[in-house]
């Protein structure tokens, strides 16, 4: 068993910490790295939070969409090749399965674009 | 720098400024520019037309660069017709070669002020009132825009045999092609794009890097127009499209030409100087081409990283900025009517 906290909590509590303590004491020419810092400890965070939950999910659409088995990596190959074949053009169920796929990816690497107006 | 870099320059400075000596008071060097180094110089000029502090900054190749950008002479010669055009850049001084520094470089005038985009669109304090410095902005396209080929001096600018847009198309396609990597969302605006493609009825010289972030202001207006590596014969709504796309408006969505002001005010400026209308519906196109090219320059600056060969923090981020572009490529090309 591992210990407590696990890696999420322990980003989310040092991020904290680079933000409130070391932040507003850097010199201006350093603020920009440390923003970098905490942005990538927070990427770091959500993926591990999520999990490989939202994976599978993805997996079973492009199963369904392609009628095909295949590993994810592969699956999305085939779905690129297929696009741009031009066998996807105004295809719904293709869009909405990109649409979902990206929203995740988005929730992980820069959940301020899903709340941006 | 180091001391004998320090030496040829001064020597190189004095030969082109026409200087009995130069004296180098100082070398620094400015952070940002993943491709070139940028190196502001204070000297002092004895004698000659030059003579007095001269302030430039000094632009090299970085030891490692994206290799779809100009070199240092060809970034040159283009901003030296810019210049010629009216467009406000830093004044272009002298070209020099790699036996100065062992590696190519070029010598502008520095230009006041400052250009990071996140304090551009927030600090109002800067570039004086916001929808002047838009159809400002406006006017300083156009007058890019008047350049056509054939140009002598940017005879290294290939002509498209495909239209502007085509091209693109083929370039994001072969640059998929060989990555590790599939990004189907991506692939389906590439998609969108190929179907939507428009003809270009006359190639003009494009900025193709003309957004906020890469133009300085002061306190009162513009100073400087930056960034000239990726300039091209292209469409010139292009320059429009990457100008106003949702991409590069630092947060400020509402300020739909650069996250500074009214694409009125944008195309009053343009006009001005054009007479040319814009076309808004046909600006779009080059917004969805936009997000898609800004997209593959993500991904291959992120691959730099992510190859293990120029370990980066910042290129390692600039990867994960590529699925919220991807969402706004959906969001524009998806529903029926895309």
């Amino acid at each position: 068993m591992r210990e407590q906290p696990e890696g999420a909590a322990l980003l989310a509590v040092a991020r904290e910490v680079l933000l409130r303590e070391l932040l507003p004491g850097l010199p201006e020419d350093k603020a920009y790295a440390a923003r970098m810092i905490a942005n990538a400890m927070g990427i770091a965070e959500r993926q591990l939070r999520e999990g490989v939950g939202p994976q599978e999910v993805e997996h079973l659409a492009l199963v369904a969409l392609l009628q095909r088995e295949g590993g994810l990596a592969e699956l999305n190959r085939e779905l690129a090749v297929r696009i741009r074949q031009g066998r996807f053009d105004g295809n719904d169920e293709a869009w909405s399965l990109l649409w979902s796929a990206t929203v995740q990816r988005v929730r992980e690497s820069a959940p301020k674009a899903l709340t941006a107006s | 720098m180091r001391e004998e870099q320090k030496r040829a320059l001064e020597s190189f400075l004095a030969t082109k400024a026409e200087a009995r000596e130069v004296r180098l008071i100082d070398a620094r060097l400015l952070s940002g520019g993943a491709i070139q180094e940028n190196w502001l110089l204070t000297a002092v000029v004895g004698g000659g037309p030059h003579e007095g502090v001269l302030e430039c900054v000094l632009r090299s190749d970085a030891p490692s660069g994206v290799s779809v950008s100009h070199g240092r002479a060809q970034e040159f010669a283009l901003l030296r017709e810019a210049f010629r055009a009216g467009v406000t850049v830093p004044e272009p001084l002298w070209l020099g070669d790699a036996s100065v520094l062992g590696r190519a470089f070029f010598v502008m005038r520095k230009a006041r002020g400052t250009a990071a985009g996140h304090r551009v669109v927030k600090d109002l304090g800067l570039g004086g009132d916001r929808e002047a410095l838009t159809e400002r902005l406006g006017e300083e396209l156009a007058r890019l825009h008047a350049i056509r080929p054939p140009v002598e001096a940017l005879s290294f600018l290939p002509v498209p045999e495909l239209s502007p847009a085509l091209r693109g198309v083929r370039e994001f396609q072969a640059f998929l092609d060989g990555h590790h990597t599939a990004f189907p969302a991506l692939e389906w605006g590439i998609r969108w794009l190929e179907r939507h493609a428009p003809a270009t009825p006359e190639l003009v010289l494009t900025h193709r890097d003309f957004r906020t972030g890469n133009y300085m202001l002061d306190e009162a207006g513009l100073t400087a127009v930056l960034d000239w590596e990726f300039a091209a014969w292209s469409d010139p709504l292009e320059d429009l499209g990457w100008f106003c796309a949702r991409c590069w408006r630092f947060g400020q969505f509402d300020k739909e030409a650069g996250g500074i002001g009214s694409r009125e005010a944008l195309a009053r400026g343009y006009a001005r100087v054009s007479g040319r209308r814009l076309d808004w519906e046909a600006v779009r196109y080059w917004e969805v081409f936009a997000h898609a090219r800004w997209a593959v320059i993500a991904l291959q600056q992120g691959e730099r990283h992510v190859s293990g060969r120029e370990p980066s923090l910042e290129l390692a981020l600039t990867a994960h900025v590529v699925p919220e572009l991807e969402l706004e490529l959906l969001r524009m090309t998806g529903g029926p009517d895309a």
